[in-house]
């Protein structure tokens, strides 16, 4: 239900800026998000507790996949499965989750759900699903730390994934998520989940979805300016990289440990696993272009790439500096979606919620 | 033997009339920076050189490596697994895998000085590299920065202020790939820096030769890069959103290198996470950055010369600022060559 209505209010606002520089065929204007990508799908679940929960990406068929893990403080689950020595693996879906290392669990769920439909790598004896994760901390939004994300979440999600276009903002890994903490959880605004993509006209498909959970501003690669970040005594923006500069942020030596973005990025292109692990690392750079200071000690930014290999190109040639690039371009682009469809959350504002 | 004694003598003169002349560190770029200094040498024959970052003494050390392409020496030994944990100095060079040579130069420079690592009978100088490829830039490809390049950058190095633009390690730099050399802008050497109130210093200087565009993250504008018939910029953003056809970077035909470096206390561990959120700065002044046709890689120097306390985020995130400015100034500091246009020659 809340799904439904926060995806009217995703398809009610305008986004006029992504429109013109898209271009999208006629058959994806509707649709922007990561689930433009054939074969993906997207489910999220939103605990009612407190502000929390999960995304399940889920990949028909399963993809080729690479992670980016830059940001200090991580937590993850199958990121070595992921590392070019070792035995090249198509992965079945990846879970963001809220609830720092505990919301680990939720891939749980999601890899039980899969594997009751006899989705995932043969082996001898079974099918096993491959699920990578990353989690974000949010613990400290809304109260009851001990309200996480858990194995019924992942498997509630993955049950809710779907191809329509992604809901955004407050909801899934998104719900408790916040930026600009620079100056402390006090100054802090809302963060939350964005998606978006582009699709060229020769039918190659790059798109993100990030749940937006830094220790830095969110800043607009676009023109510099902050969308949202630590908020100064008078209610303006103080802007994180202003404050450096200034060497006026002494809070940072008790930093707040209540951070890290994590993102899957998904092609249609046919990429090895090294490519994958190029994109992941390329598509890294939309975090820094959107988000200031970011993969500090407190984050624990991570990214995974994901190629479903059904375009192969117009003479089978593709170029993963193309697709790299646009998939740091749609990261971004992402984060920023993240900020303008998040709302406000137990006393967080949110950047709508400020006056213009 | 005589000789070695009297060098020694003119080292130790050289030295103390070094430290006499404090006040001539710069005020602005990577000589800001406590136990710093930084020597170019260009060759006369072809638009290349190297530039060597000289510590006075040791200074722990760190390395980003992120590009496809890279060319390095001695970044095994900055893991912060591994031992050995200080650097005398840091070589940039031209002239691709070729360029390597020029820290050969800079090792015999340091030894006839009596500075390295203490092993046993022998000092040994830790000098890590890595290159950039400018073969293709004004002629002779035969024509690279070798040895004495580096022992000249090195000789030539003080605490000044930094020469920018067409010059050492930048000399045959460029930028705006994407539609191949013909369409692309001169680029070259920048470096800047950031002075806290409580002494906290954090610089940066870099040689820019990316496959991508350089960006001036404040305003989101091309700085330099692929060039239209005009002399206007085609902005490489645009040609690859709207899928435009564009020349596959080739590998080891690019290449950004730079080192940030700081006067605050760090182990190797935060060295290297310095030098990994430096790696930010390229992010945002270069699109596409880290491409498979760029070897990009950032080291860190941590002078340890302040003992004041400061984060690894604050001076992290100071160094992806310095970063990101000096590689806006080595666009726009350059000078034209080998037909090559600088933005500054450029119609606005």
């Amino acid at each position: 239900m809340r799904v439904a209505l926060l995806l009217l209010v995703a398809a009610s606002v305008a986004h006029p800026h992504a429109d013109a520089r898209l271009k999208p065929s006629r058959d994806d204007v509707a649709n922007d998000t990561i689930t433009s990508i054939p074969g993906i799908r997207v489910g999220h679940y939103t605990l009612t507790e407190r502000p929390t929960g999960c995304t399940v990406i889920l990949v028909d068929g399963g993809a080729v996949a690479g992670v980016a893990q830059r940001g200090a403080a991580p937590g993850t689950r199958e990121t070595d499965l992921l590392h070019l020595a070792n035995a090249a693996a198509r992965i079945d879906g990846v879970v963001l989750s809220g609830g720092s290392a505990f919301g680990l669990d939720a891939a749980n769920g999601a890899e039980r759900w899969l594997d009751e439909r006899g989705v995932g790598s043969k082996t001898s004896v079974s099918h096993v699903p491959i699920v990578p994760s990353a989690v974000l901390i949010d613990l400290w939004v809304g109260g009851k730390p001990h309200i996480r994300p858990g194995a019924e979440c992942g498997r509630r999600a993955a049950a809710g994934a779907t191809r329509q276009p992604v809901a955004q903002g407050t909801i899934g890994a998104g719900a408790g998520a916040t930026v600009g903490k620079l100056l402390g959880r006090d100054h802090a605004m809302k963060g939350g989940i964005g998606s978006a993509g582009v699709v060229l006209p020769g039918g190659l498909r790059v798109a993100a979805i990030v749940a937006v959970n830094p220790l830095g501003d969110v800043i607009d690669p676009k023109n510099g300016a902050v969308l949202a970040g630590a908020r100064a005594g008078d209610g303006s923006f103080a802007d994180a990289r202003r404050l450096l500069r200034s060497g006026a942020a002494t809070v940072l030596s008790s930093l707040p440990a209540d951070n890290t973005t994590i993102a899957v990025v998904a092609t249609n292109a046919r990429l090895t696993g090294a490519e994958a692990t190029r994109l992941a690392d390329m598509a890294d750079a939309g975090y820094a272009r959107a988000i200031a200071p970011v993969h500090t000690l407190a984050d624990g930014d991570t990214v995974f790439a994901l190629a479903t290999g059904s375009w192969q190109g117009a003479h089978g040639a593709v170029d993963v500096t193309a697709i790299g690039a646009l998939a740091a371009d749609v990261v971004a682009e992402a984060i920023v979606r993240a900020i303008r469809e998040a709302t406000g959350v137990a006393g967080v504002p949110a950047a709508r919620d400020l006056p213009q | 033997m005589k000789r070695t004694a009297i060098s020694f003598a003119c080292v130790a003169a050289a030295i103390a009339a070094a430290a006499a002349q404090s006040p001539s560190r710069a005020s602005f770029g990577l000589t800001a920076v406590d136990g710093i200094r930084v020597g170019h040498h260009t060759l006369a024959e072809r638009p290349t050189g190297c530039t060597v970052i000289l510590v006075d003494g040791d200074a722990a050390g760190g390395v980003s490596q992120r590009g496809g392409a890279p060319g390095t020496r001695e970044t095994d030994l900055l893991n912060p697994l591994n031992m050995v944990d200080k650097v005398n100095a840091v070589v940039l060079s031209g002239g691709s895998a070729f360029g390597l040579e020029a820290a050969t130069g800079t090792v015999r420079w340091l030894e006839e000085h009596n500075i390295g690592w203490p092993a046993g009978p022998a000092k040994v100088p830790i000098v890590p590299a890595a290159i950039l490829f400018d073969l293709g830039v004004g002629g002779n490809p035969k024509v690279r920065p070798g040895a004495d390049c580096g022992y000249k950058a090195a000789e030539a190095a003080n605490a000044g202020a930094v020469q920018e633009g067409t010059v050492g390690a930048g000399a045959g730099a460029t930028v705006g790939k994407l539609a191949g050399p013909n369409r692309s802008t001169k680029s070259g050497l920048g470096t800047a820096s950031i002075s806290l109130p409580n002494g906290l210093v954090v610089a940066a200087l870099v040689a820019v030769n990316a496959v991508g565009d350089i960006i001036d993250p404040s305003n989101g504008k091309v700085v330099a890069g692929v060039r239209n018939p005009d002399g206007t910029f085609a902005d490489a953003r645009k040609i690859l959103r709207a899928g435009g056809t564009l020349q596959r970077p080739r590998a080891g035909e690019n290449t950004t290198i730079g080192l940030v470096a700081t006067n605050a206390r760090l182990t190797k561990a935060l060295a290297t996470r310095m030098a990994l959120m430096a790696d930010d700065g390229f992010a945002r002044a270069i699109s596409p950055s880290h491409t498979n046709g760029d070897g990009d890689t950032i080291f860190s120097l941590a002078t340890g010369r302040w003992d004041g306390n400061a984060d690894i985020t604050t001076i992290g995130a100071l160094a992806a600022e310095a970063m990101a400015d000096a590689v806006v100034r080595a666009a726009t500091q350059a000078t034209s060559v080998a037909g090559i246009p600088a933005a500054r020659d450029l119609k606005k």
